[in-house]
């Protein structure tokens, strides 16, 4: 594996955003947190896994980035994303559950901007 | 555990209402910038000090001002929300100042801190944020002031102005 697959930060760009996008419409709806919400959070939790691994098999081939250590933070930080939002929105009744499923669905997509910058050879 | 509803009339203590709402969305928020901005100055000031010190030490003062304003907001007693109205004014004229210092003075700053550009590298939630966090504090001081008000009435217009007015 020469560089990490371009479609899989790409799918998880998408579905952080439209997952971001519906949150936030549950919210301006008056919506509470559903089923379906977090199921999706599940999907990109899979997702940002799998994502990872590969990553961690890139290191595991020699690969280095610039920055080690700050790679190593995004690893550890990035599954933790949908989980810990997920508990947090859960324990909310009101539209503002959502709203914090909306920030974990941003961060994602955000995060792998980040990864590229941290390493270029993580394409998007 | 046991929340209560976002409801503004519940009969519960202060400090949870402070996690409920609005509340969980900034606490979400503030605990992000936390991590970030500690782990950010963190790799800064172990691998690259030299190179940026006047930078990484105003990342580092900005970590710690996010951790205190999450902790506060997360905690929700009267003494907590006052340290957060603190840390939350602190943090606004923070990013007002680094901000315009970084503008003025980009040698200063080869490399980016949190509040660098007025918060332009994180799409300029640091300059809004405290903006928010002040508001939803402003507001949970009111709620407070309406249920503590005697006889368990809806206190005058006059009242809630003096309310603030101390408070402020």
């Amino acid at each position: 594996m020469s560089s990490v697959n371009g479609a899989l930060p790409t799918t998880i760009i998408v579905a952080g955003l439209a997952l971001a996008g519906c949150a936030l419409l549950m919210t301006a709806l008056n919506r509470r947190m559903g089923g379906g919400l977090l199921a999706a959070l599940g999907v990109l939790e899979i997702l940002l896994l799998v994502l990872v691994g590969m990553i961690v098999a890139k290191l595991a081939d020699g690969g280095r980035p610039a920055s080690l250590p700050t790679l190593i933070g995004y690893l550890i930080a990035i599954p933790l994303v949908p989980l810990i939002a997920g508990l947090w929105g859960a324990m909310e009744r009101s539209r503002w559950g959502p709203a914090v499923i909306a920030v974990a669905g941003l961060v994602a997509a955000v995060l792998m901007v980040r990864l590229h910058e941290i390493w270029p050879v993580i394409h998007v | 555990m046991s929340e209560p509803t976002a409801a503004p009339d519940t009969t519960a203590s202060a400090a949870p209402a402070a996690r409920t709402g609005p509340g969980r969305l900034l606490i979400a928020v503030y605990a992000l910038f936390a991590l970030s901005a500690t782990a950010r100055a963190g790799v800064q000031i172990a691998t690259k000090f030299s190179h940026a010190p006047v930078a990484y030490l105003l990342s580092a003062f900005a970590a710690v001002v996010y951790i205190l304003a999450t902790v506060t907001l997360a905690n929700g007693s009267r003494t907590a929300r006052r340290i957060a109205v603190l840390s939350c004014s602190v943090e606004f004229v923070g990013v007002v100042a680094i901000g315009t210092w970084s503008v003025l003075d980009p040698a200063t700053f080869p490399d980016a801190t949190v509040w660098s550009g007025y918060g332009s590298g994180y799409g300029f939630v640091p300059l809004v944020l405290p903006i928010f966090g002040l508001l939803w504090l402003r507001r949970l001081h009111r709620r407070e002031s309406t249920r503590d008000a005697p006889d368990g009435e809806l206190p005058t217009v006059r009242g809630a102005m003096s309310a603030d007015g101390r408070h402020r």
